[in-house]
């Protein structure tokens, strides 16, 4: 599994295309992933529906691993800025950041995108 | 050489910014491109300590807040443009004050497409943003408009550039190319 991460508009799935080739791509708007793309776009939109619908978005990656174990995933790094007012914002940060950790301790590669550009993590 | 320069707020890049521009410039032309368009005292105050940081350091400055290229009408071409900022001069651009801050997308367009032409005709130039795509809240659309156009021109500026660093806490992450001091 290859982990892209950065901020909002900096180039995440381009980079995707690009350097992988990714034709097939799920773009998260809800608490369920269709891991058959080859690559799950908006992570940081899955784990706010987990927030809102009771769900534990790491507990649903860690169950499915033989799904995405190929797979190319890309999640916002939301997790940076200030903490925010409300409890679901609070706790959508935390939970993103979260299984960002363990996703990126699972994947072969690690890339942050920043302007567009490839900063290799891992 | 063209610099691209991104990074959070007060963290050192108009500070690397002059010195990058100083070490391009040797004993070239120097140009400030003062890109704030003051609205209040606030602003005012802002332009007076920038303006103090940089006395002594040898800069002509061109009063640019909007239309960038027009400011290279008379400038030397061969000198040393410093332009901070990309984020002013889009705001500038997307939220006009004289039409009443009512969004003009076009503008920032033509703003984005300025400022690649602008790093193409100079000999040296160094651009500084700023960095605000890494936090947990939802913009109103005027918010997100300006965040997607901002990063549209950063991810340009940072093609066109030879050199592109993320300073962070008065540390520089080089992205592409070589640091020049």
């Amino acid at each position: 599994m290859i982990l892209v991460i950065g901020g909002a508009y900096q180039g995440k799935l381009d980079f995707a295309k690009e350097a992988f080739g990714v034709k097939s791509v799920f773009s998260c708007a809800g608490a369920e992933i269709d891991f058959s793309k080859e690559c799950v776009d908006h992570i940081e939109e899955f784990t706010l529906a987990c927030i809102r619908e009771n769900v534990d978005p790491i507990a649903y990656f860690r169950e499915r691993k033989e799904l995405w174990k190929d797979s190319i995933l890309i999640c916002q790094d939301i997790f940076c800025g200030v903490v925010p007012l409300g409890s679901d914002m609070r706790a959508w940060r935390q939970t993103t950041g979260r299984l960002c950790q363990y996703l990126s301790g699972e994947a072969e590669r690690v890339s942050r995108i920043f302007c567009g550009l490839e900063q290799r993590l891992k | 050489m063209t610099c691209f320069l991104s990074g959070g707020a007060k963290n050192g890049k108009s500070t690397l910014a002059q010195n990058l521009a100083v070490a391009l410039s040797g004993e070239g032309k120097r140009y400030y491109v003062a890109t704030m368009i003051p609205v209040d005292e606030e602003d005012r105050e802002r332009i007076r300590r920038h303006i103090a940081d940089r006395a002594g350091l040898g800069f002509e400055t061109l009063e640019c807040g909007r239309d960038i290229l027009a400011c290279l009408n008379g400038a030397d071409l061969n000198g040393t443009f410093l332009i901070d900022s990309a984020t002013a001069l889009l705001q500038n651009a997307l939220f006009p004050a004289e039409k009443g801050y009512r969004m003009d997308p076009d503008a920032a367009r033509k703003c984005g497409d300025d400022l690649i032409a602008f790093v193409g005709r100079v000999h040296n130039a160094v651009v500084v943003s700023d960095y605000l795509y890494s936090d947990a809240a939802r913009y109103d659309v005027a918010t997100e408009t300006y965040r997607r156009c901002l990063a549209d021109i950063d991810r340009s500026l940072a093609r066109a550039c030879d050199t592109v660093i993320e300073v962070s806490a008065g540390n520089n992450i080089v992205h592409k190319g070589v640091l020049p001091i």
